[in-house]
């Protein structure tokens, strides 16, 4: 009898449930697209008469600055007679971002709009997910001028089976690797760093180092994420060996564990482990601490126009740098920062539009980035401001995640020029060969799983010399063999080469 | 059905206590018990909200659990699994038993208190902290225990990259973080034992290790199996900190650290595959509920009225 009775019980409380998270959902007004597209004019400037009120729920990433709802209102006052429109944005902090953003997205809340990256909240699973809308006709009817302001190649890079499901911040696009110097050594021992380019050239510089300074000065500072400059263009993040040669002439994915390259550097790191070139606990060190006790000589770092300046101002200290590598654009480097909109948004139109404003309007980007003139910044000559003491305290915001940086003021001691060598530096990339292919790990998600995990085993050991890898490297691959990255390697190979017919490459 | 009411109404005091905890097993218990349906599914999200995105994914069978089966890690971390939790609910019982034994024995009850205290504060502590007490140790460079070797002139050791010494490692600070807490659990069961026996039992010249052996443990044997039998079914879920953080994720540690929690947690972070992750978890409770009715049973077999059902 007792048991007949429990089922209905469970099922009513979970039908009640369901209701209420149906009353929960409701509380959102939408707008009618058809209203929205009229609203739009000629010259594609949008009449907000003919708009009705909306509120647009933002996710971004970073700590909460305190003055955070002032600046929101200052916002809401501006985009109210633009677009008829508020915002209600929340931040999470960076470490919390990823996985708070997983369990809004499958709990079906509906926000609109949302920060993604290949680094947090991941652009391509979820994108495969379904949590993102697609744009290309948003983008069409109300995205306009960001078509028009960014490079193209933003947009073409976070191309998924050609639908765009987010919206790129437009930013430095190539990614190039330096070695970072601290200059108060180099000058010390008239170090040579122009002839610097390879892992191997930086050894002379380190024994130098380590003969003539104190234990406590580690001469290669870098930390168990550590990756020597290695030429390839890896297929889902540098942990997993699976990648394509830059200069590929043949378009095949290979399993760089199998490369002389990889070889070679693997052999390099043992060697300057032994030396004790790098610090010994390298293999558990998540992060280091080098920029603040200045007790080092090189480290590694991705850089962008006039990078040395800001690394100088940040540290305290002067720092020069050398390029590991030419700048590349990959795939990945178009999606370092984007803006997507939830597929659970009421008011995806709207939400386009507000992507279209941030993207162009100068006012609002610097906004949101700043805060009020006058309370978070004074205004100087041109295009300068000086940061006021309330900026510190009560709003600092990661201006890379929030729209166009072009658009952004700038500090003194920034050159005039900043956000023009920015667009210089990604003209002279290198474009990657696999550039515009995003890889569907769906098929292979089994194999990918546990390639991951033998990843995670063996690639830090492995690159931060703590192991012999005379004895690990076969180890290595013979797991990974196992763990099915051949399986990988035949599927990404094949929806790399569908990708490339379509592409008539 | 009035009958049913007129229970219901007579017993009102006791179900209003009750039900609080109803409420708390229905809603975080029960009900989320349908989310086992997703190992079973592709989960992709719909627009139409949570459910809807459950009942439009497609099903998969049991191509969810695979990736826990396809390695030789399969077999690794079912052994670390279930070895260190058989080996921590021995020595946990041993202990926690032992220690709550010699607390009340303690003359001094404010010692009592004070030992009882220290004990119990590294329950309090995460396992991130823990883990840089840990560091403090075992660092290869400036660790105590490396400091120590150095000034006696033995040989320094690369502790975080040496697999053969964590097994007692891990064991030694499981246990050390929870004896406090265990212990307390044995306290209170034998402060609630009838003092008449122990004063019977010196009447008739019974020393302390008597009256602990033929009073204090046997009171306590109920106790004991029920906690015993409760942590028999997690043993295929293992303390995520323990395991993650201790060894500070060090690669060269996986082959006596990779338990199964971690191993999921590695494969899936990045991911976020929803269907793969309730998989796993659902494949633990599985073995779980197995392993507890096993363990009833055998206690059964040999003594009907300690079992628990």
């Amino acid at each position: 009898m007792a048991k007949r009775k429990t089922f209905p019980m469970l099922l009513s409380l979970l039908m009640l449930m369901s209701l209420l998270a149906a009353c929960g959902n409701g509380g959102n007004k939408t707008a009618e697209p058809a209203k929205e597209a009229a609203a739009v004019q000629s010259d594609g400037t949008v009449d907000a008469a003919k708009l009705d009120p909306v509120t647009l729920k933002l996710y971004l990433i970073g700590p909460t600055p305190t003055d955070l709802p002032k600046v929101q209102d200052e916002m809401n006052k501006y985009l109210k007679e633009k677009l008829n429109t508020t915002l209600d944005i929340s931040m999470i902090d960076w470490g919390d971002y990823t996985q708070r953003m997983q369990v809004i997205t499958s709990s079906g809340e509906n926000y609109d709009i949302a920060f993604t990256s290949a680094w947090a909240f991941d652009y391509l699973p979820n994108a495969a997910k379904g949590a993102f809308l697609p744009l290309n006709d948003l983008l069409g009817t109300y995205g306009k001028g960001i078509t028009e302001t960014i490079d193209p190649r933003f947009l073409e890079g976070s191309r998924v089976n050609g639908v765009n499901y987010a919206v790129p911040n437009q930013k430095e696009l190539a990614s190039q690797a330096v070695w970072r110097f601290n200059k108060k050594y180099v000058d010390k021992y008239k170090l040579d760093i122009d002839s610097v380019m390879t892992l191997e050239s930086l050894e002379p510089l380190l024994k130098t180092i380590k003969e003539n300074e104190p234990a406590d000065i580690t001469p290669l500072a870098v930390p168990k994420s550590f990756k020597p400059p290695l030429p390839f263009d890896f297929l889902i993040g540098d942990e997993i060996p699976i990648g394509m040669y830059l200069d590929t002439q043949d378009h095949k994915y290979v399993n760089a564990l199998e490369t002389p390259e990889f070889k070679q550097a693997l052999d390099t790191m043992r060697k300057y482990y032994q030396a004790g070139y790098v610090r010994e606990d390298i293999a558990t060190l998540e992060g280091i601490d080098n920029m603040k006790t200045g007790k080092w000589l090189v480290d590694k770092e991705i850089t962008q126009p006039y990078a040395d300046l800001g690394w100088s101002r940040s540290a305290g200290y002067d720092i020069v740098s050398r390029p590991m590598q030419k700048p590349v654009i990959a795939t990945g480097s178009a999606a370092g920062s984007m803006m997507a909109i939830s597929s659970y948004s009421k008011n995806p139109e709207r939400s386009m539009m507000f992507l279209n404003l941030l993207n162009t309007d100068p006012y609002l980007r610097n906004l949101i980035q700043y805060g009020i003139e006058d309370v978070h910044y004074k205004k100087l000559e041109g295009n300068y401001i000086e940061d006021l003491p309330a900026m510190q305290e009560n709003y600092a915001m990661p201006g890379f995640a929030l729209g166009n940086l072009f658009l952004t003021y700038l500090h003194e001691g920034d050159p005039e020029d900043k956000w023009a060598q920015f667009e210089e530096f990604n003209k002279s990339a290198v474009v990657a060969p696999t550039f515009g292919f995003n890889f569907d790990t769906a098929p292979v998600k089994t194999e990918v799983a546990s390639v991951t995990n033998v990843a995670k085993e063996f690639i830090p050991v492995l690159f931060t010399g703590s192991v012999d890898p005379n004895e690990y490297l076969p180890k290595a691959q013979q797991k990974f063999k196992e763990a099915g990255i051949d399986r990988v390697i035949e599927e990404a190979q094949k929806q790399y080469d569908a990708w490339a017919a379509e592409q008539g490459k | 059905m009035a009958a049913f009411w007129k229970k219901v109404v007579r017993n009102r005091a006791l179900l209003l206590l009750v039900l609080p905890g109803t409420a708390w097993f229905l809603i975080f218990a029960y009900l989320p018990m349908f989310g086992a349906v997703l190992a079973f599914k592709d989960f992709r999200i719909s627009p139409d909200g949570f459910f809807a995105s459950v009942l439009n994914s497609d099903w998969v069978g049991f191509k969810n659990f695979e990736y826990l089966f396809r390695t030789s890690d399969a077999y690794v971390i079912t052994r670390n699994t279930i070895l260190y939790n058989v080996a921590m609910i021995i020595l946990g019982l041993i202990s926690a038993v032992g220690f709550a034994v010699l607390l009340s024995e303690l003359l001094n009850k404010r010692m009592a208190k004070v030992y009882q205290t220290g004990m119990f504060l590294p329950h309090f502590l995460s396992w991130v902290i823990i883990s840089y007490f840990a560091f403090t140790f075992l660092s290869p460079d400036k660790g105590v225990l490396n400091q120590l070797a150095a000034y006696f002139g033995t040989d320094s050791v690369s502790w975080y990259s040496e697999p053969k010494y964590w097994p007692f490692i891990i064991l030694f600070v499981g246990i050390w973080k929870g004896i406090g807490y265990n212990s307390v659990i044995y306290l209170a069961a034998i402060t609630g034992i009838d003092k008449s026996y122990y004063e019977a039992a010196t009447i008739d010249g019974a020393r302390k290790w008597q009256q602990i052996r033929y009073i204090t443990l046997p009171l306590l044997r109920p106790l004991m199996i029920i906690l015993t039998i409760l942590a028999i079914g997690g043993i295929f879920r293992s303390d995520f900190g323990l395991f993650y953080q201790l060894p500070k994720d060090s690669g060269a540690l996986y082959p006596v650290t990779n338990v199964i929690d971690t191993f999921v947690y590695r494969g899936l972070m990045n991911m976020g595959d929803i269907g793969m992750s309730t998989a796993a978890g659902l494949y633990q409770s599985l073995v779980g509920l197995i392993l507890i009715l096993t363990a009833n049973y055998i206690v059964r077999r040999i003594d009907r009225d300690q079992a628990i059902f």
